[in-house]
């Protein structure tokens, strides 16, 4: 239970810039709520506010499928600057 | 009436005239259902995040137009029996916060487009091929 917090509970990086919308091609705003795998980072480690996290959800989602951002990042299949291929 | 936005990713290994033919077919059949193109951007070549029919990169473009819902199937039908197109991706904007999204980048396209006319081409050039130095 030492290690049970990674990170510290945030705010809403998506309501402190006062974004209304996350597009599935704006790379730099999906960034902050992917892990360096990839993956769909939870609430509460990213501190996102639920309607946010339900936007950028939608939006990592149509991201995979058009071959923006890969879906896993394992030691088959390496990235090797995983935040240099986004713009 | 809706607002949607297509995006497709067309094969890397077509020479810059048929991406320019393909990219003109799937305009004109939008056009021929009755769709009223806003605006596309052509995005160029990316590198894609994972290989999809074996190729490692893609041209992307997206298209945004108006049209009534029943374009989305025939143009849909159109992208899958091209073969030049690997990945394809339609998306409606309807609720008002996304509208306003939706005219933003359409502005945001035109935007650049103007720049690109009245400026020389060449930085925009420079800077991808810097990037595409640094990927490999």
């Amino acid at each position: 239970m030492a290690e049970r917090r990674k990170f510290k509970k945030r705010y809403c990086k998506y309501c402190e810039s006062k974004v209304d919308y996350i597009d599935y091609k704006d790379l730099n705003l999906l960034k902050i709520s992917l892990s360096e795998r990839f993956k769909i980072m939870p609430r509460r480690l990213t501190g996102n506010c639920k309607r946010h996290q339900e936007l950028v959800t939608v939006a990592i989602k149509r991201a995979r499928q058009t071959a923006l951002i890969p879906y896993i990042v394992d030691r088959k299949n390496v990235v090797e600057n995983p935040f240099e291929l986004i713009r | 009436m809706n607002n949607y936005e297509t995006l497709y990713v067309l094969k890397p290994t077509l020479t810059d005239e048929e991406t320019a033919s393909n990219i003109a077919k799937i305009e004109e059949i939008l056009v021929r259902e009755g769709a009223e193109i806003l605006a596309t951007n052509r995005m160029g070549m990316r590198k894609l995040a994972y290989p999809v029919e074996k190729n490692e990169r893609g041209v992307y473009t997206i298209v945004y137009f108006k049209a009534p819902g029943t374009i989305v199937n025939e143009l849909e039908r159109n992208l899958k029996f091209n073969e030049e197109v690997i990945k394809y991706l339609t998306v409606r904007y309807t609720k008002v916060k996304e509208v306003i999204q939706f005219e933003k980048l359409i502005a945001a396209v035109i935007k650049r487009e103007e720049s690109v006319k009245t400026e020389a081409p060449a930085p925009a050039v420079a800077v991808a091929v810097a990037t595409e130095t640094t990927e490999a």
